[in-house]
């Protein structure tokens, strides 16, 4: 934890590894969407294909746990989280990430998955206020009224630890992946990591679906009429 | 002394986390598999439901390795 891990500054910025990977995210992204969406064609091309085949994927995959009104109207939005989580998950199996100065996978870093916390803490409470009114959503928290005293602390701090979980439960999965690599790696050179690896296959898909599912739930419990 | 305790207190906490979720996640995944063998055409909703309960609890795992880890930077 000594040395920096800064590549370079912009104005009172600094780059690291982290951020720059991240970029290359999002430059493959956009790219795949801006190839996908081109020229759309009734009969699909491949990569057309591979887009629809997602996206039917994942709508079916909300609308089995939300109820399809909910889903209709917040599809987009969980739909990028799982995006980027589990591209920037699947990007830990690179070749060269994590020793070469300017890869490194972003969900291994506490900074990132916290940050996608409080995105989804702000995203929960904003279209809770937003759908059900401020008096209205802030009166849910303290919801049987004679026993307001008690409900109100808990219901307070859970909202606090939810976002909590969520990132350090990304985190400690990716960051304890990279870590068994590297002690693997120590172990024997060729072959041993690659039990890992072999793991990591599943688990960073796993954790890409726990995320957005938790945070699909928490959204429908803060928007749900009661 | 110093860090000898905290070498224990490190694996202690790995040690007590991985017992309690194995016997956790074994106690959901016999539940899940006499479910399934009761009635079989509802397999894929059980092993949804199945999986991400068994990510839930691994997330309690993961604190105290989080835990470990960084009583082990502090030798």
């Amino acid at each position: 934890m000594g040395e920096s891990n800064v590549l370079f500054s912009i104005g009172p910025l600094q780059v690291t590894s982290t951020v720059t990977s991240m970029w290359a995210m999002i430059l493959i992204l956009a790219l795949v969407s801006f190839l996908a969406t081109r020229r759309l064609k009734e009969v699909p091309g491949p990569i057309q294909n591979l887009a629809e085949m997602a996206v039917e994927k994942l709508q079916s995959f909300f609308a089995d746990s939300l109820g399809q009104k909910h889903m209709r109207r917040y599809f987009p939005i969980f739909a990028t989280f799982f995006i980027f989580i589990i591209v920037c998950n699947y990007s830990g199996l690179v070749p060269g990430m994590g020793h070469v100065k300017g890869m490194a996978q972003p969900t291994a870093n506490l900074s990132v998955t916290a940050g996608l916390g409080v995105c989804a803490f702000f995203t929960t409470h904003i279209l809770g206020v937003r759908e059900r009114g401020l008096k209205h959503y802030a009166a849910g928290f303290a919801k049987p009224f004679y026993l307001c005293f008690l409900m109100l602390p808990l219901n307070l701090i859970e909202q606090f630890v939810r976002p909590m979980s969520l990132a350090l439960r990304l985190y400690g999965n990716m960051y304890g992946e990279e870590s068994v690599t590297e002690n693997l790696y120590e172990i024997f050179p060729i072959g041993m990591p690659l039990i890992m690896n072999v793991l990591s296959l599943l688990f960073c898909l796993l954790q890409a679906v726990v995320f957005t599912m938790l945070l699909s739930i928490y959204v429908s419990e803060a928007v749900e009429e009661e | 002394m110093n860090s000898g305790l905290i070498a224990i207190a490190a694996a202690i906490v790995l040690a007590l986390t991985a017992m309690a979720t194995a016997i956790a996640q074994g106690m959901t995944a016999s539940r899940a598999m006499d479910a399934i063998a009761r009635q079989p055409e509802a397999a894929g909703n059980i092993r949804g439901a199945l999986v991400i309960s068994l990510a839930l609890m691994e997330a309690l795992t993961i604190y105290g390795m989080l835990v470990a880890f960084m009583l082990v930077g502090k030798i």
